[in-house]
């Protein structure tokens, strides 16, 4: 009985902590890695890469060439974005002209409904603001804003039938077969 | 690895920036005909040519009830011809101009004539006398003429309210049955003799 508590008591010789360590560490590099470690690991741990110029070369150019076309737009959103900054800030100069209000006349005995569409108006026959109304003895007008500049419109008499100004220069239209009417609108001073 | 390597390079290739695409066509186009538009707009926007005119271009064929390829078609010459007009007119033309400028390319006036009308007009605008000289060819006044006619016009430092005026009286005079060619001539004749002079060079 002594002797065993004797061989208890006694310390235990200490191990070779390098090898104990290289077999702790061997047995916990055996084991399956969590998930979640893995990309991380993949991420961190060094590793060896062969590199073909060629291929890598034209990784490069596709990056540079879309940080180019990027840059570009970026300079025009920046010019678009500051443009209202620029005219409120310097509105001699540059203030966006004011709509002008102009009359459209148009006679059509035999019409139920009159509208103008134009590239004012997105070219919408329903727009409320370009339906005309009937003045009598079949003539149909409206007045309305449009914008200062060049523009193409038309008549659409009862939804169905275009109809081209008869006082304002025509343009001819090869695209759609109908001819539309020009309007030049200038700011009144 | 080079798989993954000309993936890349192909995507980004084809990648596009974003477009600035308008919500009226988008509501109003199906997606290969919207597609196709958006496409020549930002063409067109890369290359300094005025977009809402080829917008307004789609809009118009949905309003008259074209199908997509036509429309694509339509926006598509639209762009080149906007393109042929800022070419004649100069850079510095405004998209006002472009547009008229296109629609006198449309019936048959060449880019050297637009760029005389440029050079006779100096620093004013060739909206107008555009638009006119459109309309002139429109009534079957023979190019040449119609194109001289307007050019004696810019000259002559005509304002755009007596153009307008000259433009009704000549569409009047044929819808009474006069020759248009004679209608524009005499017209013209007695414009430009109260015309003034012409106007002082642009410094």
């Amino acid at each position: 009985m002594k002797e065993i508590a004797r061989q208890l008591r006694a310390p235990l010789s200490p191990p070779v902590s390098g090898s104990f360590d290289a077999r702790v560490m061997s047995e916990v590099r055996r084991m399956p890695r969590h998930s979640r470690f893995r990309l991380w690991s993949r991420l961190t741990t060094p590793r060896t890469v062969t590199v073909i110029p060629l291929s890598w070369g034209l990784v490069a150019a596709s990056i540079a060439l879309f940080a180019a076309i990027g840059a570009i737009r970026a300079f025009d959103d920046i010019q678009v974005a500051t443009k209202p900054m620029v005219t409120a800030l310097f509105p001699s100069t540059s203030a966006p002209k004011p709509p002008q209000r102009v009359q459209f006349v148009l006679v059509a005995p035999d019409a139920k409904k009159v509208a103008v569409v134009g590239d004012f108006n997105g070219w919408d026959a329903d727009h409320a603001g370009y339906q005309a109304q009937h003045r009598g003895g079949g003539v149909w007008s409206v007045t309305a804003p449009v914008p200062v500049g060049h523009h193409r419109y038309s008549f659409v008499v009862d939804d169905s039938v275009w109809v081209a100004d008869p006082t304002a220069p025509r343009v001819v239209d090869n695209d759609y077969g109908v001819t539309n009417s020009a309007i030049v609108v200038s700011e009144q001073k | 690895m080079n798989r993954g390597v000309f993936s890349v390079v192909g995507l980004l290739c084809l990648a596009r920036p974003v477009l600035a695409q308008d919500t009226r066509l988008s509501a109003k186009l199906d997606k290969p005909t919207l597609t196709a538009v958006n496409a020549i707009v930002d063409s067109a926007r890369v290359s300094k040519l005025p977009t809402a005119p080829l917008i307004d271009k789609a809009l118009e064929g949905v309003a008259k009830g074209s199908d997509g390829e036509n429309i694509i078609i339509a926006v598509r010459q639209l762009s080149l011809r906007m393109g042929s007009a800022k070419r004649a007119l100069a850079s510095s033309a405004t998209p006002d101009e472009v547009k008229a400028a296109a629609s006198a390319l449309e019936v048959g006036v060449s880019e050297r004539d637009l760029a005389r009308l440029r050079a006779a007009a100096g620093k004013q605008p060739v909206t107008v006398p555009l638009a006119v000289l459109t309309d002139l060819v429109g009534q079957k006044v023979p190019i040449p003429t119609a194109t001289n006619l307007v050019l004696q016009f810019a000259r002559s430092g005509v304002k755009d309210s007596d153009l307008a005026l000259f433009q009704r009286n000549v569409r009047s005079d044929v819808d009474q049955g006069a020759d248009p060619t004679v209608a524009a001539t005499t017209r013209a004749r007695g414009l430009v003799a109260r015309g003034g002079p012409p106007p002082k060079p642009s410094e």
